[in-house]
């Protein structure tokens, strides 16, 4: 069912929904783009920047937070965090609700469910920003997505004039929007029009037929070193990347607490061991690490890339590298392995 | 937000039973852990496997991964040995019977006695990593378990006899009649009877034989690199043989993605792994 939200009555709507809910939109503070709860003091910022800068993931597994907590003693555990609020979050962008689904396979399997992003999980609506014009970065539709994607949403917001075009896809979405106007079927066309525009709008970035295939293949390449001479080993690929999920589980002696902090594959001793071996010791092995693991090895473990083309590891690079580039280049490398044997 | 039984980063509280060196350098130190909580025994007993790690954890000072070195018949202890290497296993090395320690675990596949029963087992060992092995061995040497197998035979090499570890009972394998023992030095000592050279060139001398055989090589990185395919030249196929990799794991339930090597997390899906699984794997180890 669609239904219409208009622009005009957008924040008095939020603000209703944040008697029930902790709603979360993304907004601007001092230039810096991420999702915050609607009280705090930032402008609103749904279409510019396109996408926040800071991935939405954070709102499931922060940045830093804490597992344990003891007392000063160090003999007795503590129980950590308060249940917090049901959350609504507005403005999601399809490739970073989609990249949530992809964490989903990582934190929330039947079998083995981190608590921490079960709970949160549970109880948050994602309301999703389709996007009308997709920036020159993104590449979503190259990847298995495209840029009104329903995947890991609760509905699908798209913007028309003066209106947002809202299609309930669940039942907790549902009672949100059941007072709200019925789209006419006109603008239910209108939606359907400004969707098509913007998926044909982007052309494939890079073939990802045989992928995994063919960066398996080219593992030992020398091309890793050609990266690894531009690559600062900055990390925020990674970092902002809305599918990288690695952390480190640290002490905070100050807090008394166990923390888990987002940690990076870029960094050398991510990897190196207690007895001064390191598996992935120069850039070379770690940048060829980021690549692999979400072009071919998230393939391995769900057939799924693990990626999801928000593009912000190419908008925010420090030096220009674009993952784009890197694997068609890697593509070429293939054919001129298997052309010269 | 989970309560502390339900939070999988939550570690057990155990104490020290016993601690005293292992090796006459001291770096070596082994530390057998009690549980404070009888469900928490009764729980880690129910799943406990030779070749699986615990996580050992001090609040204030972090975690780390350690093999197990007993077998779930000797008593209700954990067994561990711990070389000082960096600032969390100096610790380890200051705390004494009594103390109190938290343990994660059991984590990881173990080795798969399963397949491997009617089997003959090569168990092949090299300095500390022989940790798991002991554990292995000692389990096979029960006598409700040595049924299940057929011949055993162990070899195990340390570079010199004060690092040799689990000194007096291994003395005593030697007078069992369901076992061969081979121990090797890397260089020759005075009074040392047993072999001289390192562990690769032992195991082509001593040469034991593949027919329904598997062989289990734990050891430094130079020893494994050296050995696997000694093992493939004396007509062993890698499925049956089998190594345990290390990496540096924080979560160990295949969350925090440090262990990733290819499609595989070495915590969740090892860290036991047969030849065969390995060549499947990129070279990232």
């Amino acid at each position: 069912m669609m239904y219409i939200l208009e622009k005009k009555k957008l924040d008095q709507t939020l603000k209703s929904w944040s008697e029930k809910y902790e709603v979360f939109a993304p907004q601007k503070v001092e230039g810096f783009s991420q999702f915050l709860p609607v009280e705090a003091s930032g402008e609103l910022a749904l279409t510019d920047p396109h996408n926040t800068r800071y991935p939405p993931k954070a709102l499931f597994m922060p940045q830093s937070e804490a597992l344990l907590r003891y007392n000063r003693r160090l003999d007795r555990l503590e129980e950590v965090n308060t249940p917090p609020k049901p959350r609504l979050i507005f403005g999601i962008r399809p490739c970073d609700a989609a990249a949530v689904t992809l964490l989903d396979t990582v934190f929330n399997t039947e079998d083995n469910k981190d608590p921490f992003w079960a709970k949160r999980r549970d109880e948050t609506i994602l309301i999703g920003m389709g996007c009308v014009e997709p920036p020159q970065t993104c590449f979503c539709t190259t990847v298995g997505y495209g840029p009104f994607n329903t995947a890991g949403l609760d509905a699908l917001v798209t913007e028309l004039d003066d209106i947002f075009a809202v299609e309930v896809l669940s039942e907790k979405a549902q009672a949100l929007f059941v007072d709200f106007p019925v789209a006419s079927e006109d603008q239910q066309n209108q939606a359907q029009a400004v969707q098509t525009h913007a998926e044909e709008s982007m052309a494939p970035a890079f073939d990802t037929t045989d992928l995994k295939q063919r960066l398996d293949l080219i593992f030992e390449s020398d091309y890793w070193a050609e990266i690894a001479d531009s690559c600062l080993g900055c990390g925020v690929c990674t970092f902002l990347c809305p599918t990288c999920f690695c952390f480190d589980i640290v002490d905070e002696v100050q807090r008394n607490e166990r923390v888990r902090n987002w940690d990076t594959c870029m960094f050398r001793i991510y990897s190196q061991e207690a007895s001064g071996h390191n598996p992935r010791p120069t850039r070379k092995e770690r940048t060829r690490q980021r690549l692999m693991h979400k072009y071919s090895y998230w393939l391995g473990h769900i057939d799924k890339i693990g990626c999801t083309g928000c593009g912000r590891c190419v908008r925010y690079c420090p030096v220009g590298l674009d993952i784009r580039a890197m694997l068609r280049t890697a593509s070429t490398l293939e054919s001129e392995r298997v052309n010269a044997g | 937000m989970p309560d502390n039984e339900h939070n999988p980063y939550h570690p057990m509280p155990m104490h020290i039973l016993r601690a005293y060196y292992e090796s006459n350098d001291r770096a070596l130190k082994t530390f057998e852990l009690a549980f404070d909580k009888h469900k928490d025994c009764d729980e880690f007993f129910r799943n406990y496997n030779p070749g699986q790690f615990c996580q050992l954890s001090i609040f204030g000072k972090g975690e780390a991964p350690f093999g197990v070195a007993s077998a779930a018949w000797e008593s209700e202890f954990v067994r561990f040995t711990v070389q000082k290497m960096g600032s969390f296993t100096q610790y380890i090395h200051t705390l004494k019977a009594g103390d109190p320690i938290g343990m994660r675990g059991p984590l990881g596949n173990g080795f798969p006695l399963e397949d491997w029963k009617g089997k003959n087992l090569v168990i092949i060992g090299g300095g500390c990593a022989f940790s798991t092995l002991y554990a292995l061995t000692k389990h096979v040497q029960h006598p409700q378990n040595r049924p299940d197998f057929d011949q055993l035979v162990v070899i195990y090499g340390a570079r010199n006899s004060g690092l040799c570890m689990y000194k007096h009972d291994i003395q005593s394998w030697y007078q069992r009649e369901d076992m061969e023992l081979h121990q090797a030095i890397d260089v020759p000592e005075e009074g040392w009877f047993h072999h001289v050279g390192y562990v690769p060139d032992v195991v082509k001398d001593v040469a034991p034989s593949p027919n329904n055989a598997v062989a289990v090589v734990c050891g430094p990185p130079i020893m494994t690199k050296f050995t696997l395919p000694a093992l493939v030249e004396l007509g062993f196929a890698p499925e049956t043989i089998f190594t345990s990799l290390e990496k540096r794991m924080k979560c160990g339930v295949g969350k925090c993605g440090r262990c990733n090597i290819g499609s595989k997390y070495i915590c969740k899906d090892g860290p036991v792994f047969s030849l065969a699984e390995l060549q499947a794997l990129p070279n990232d180890i």
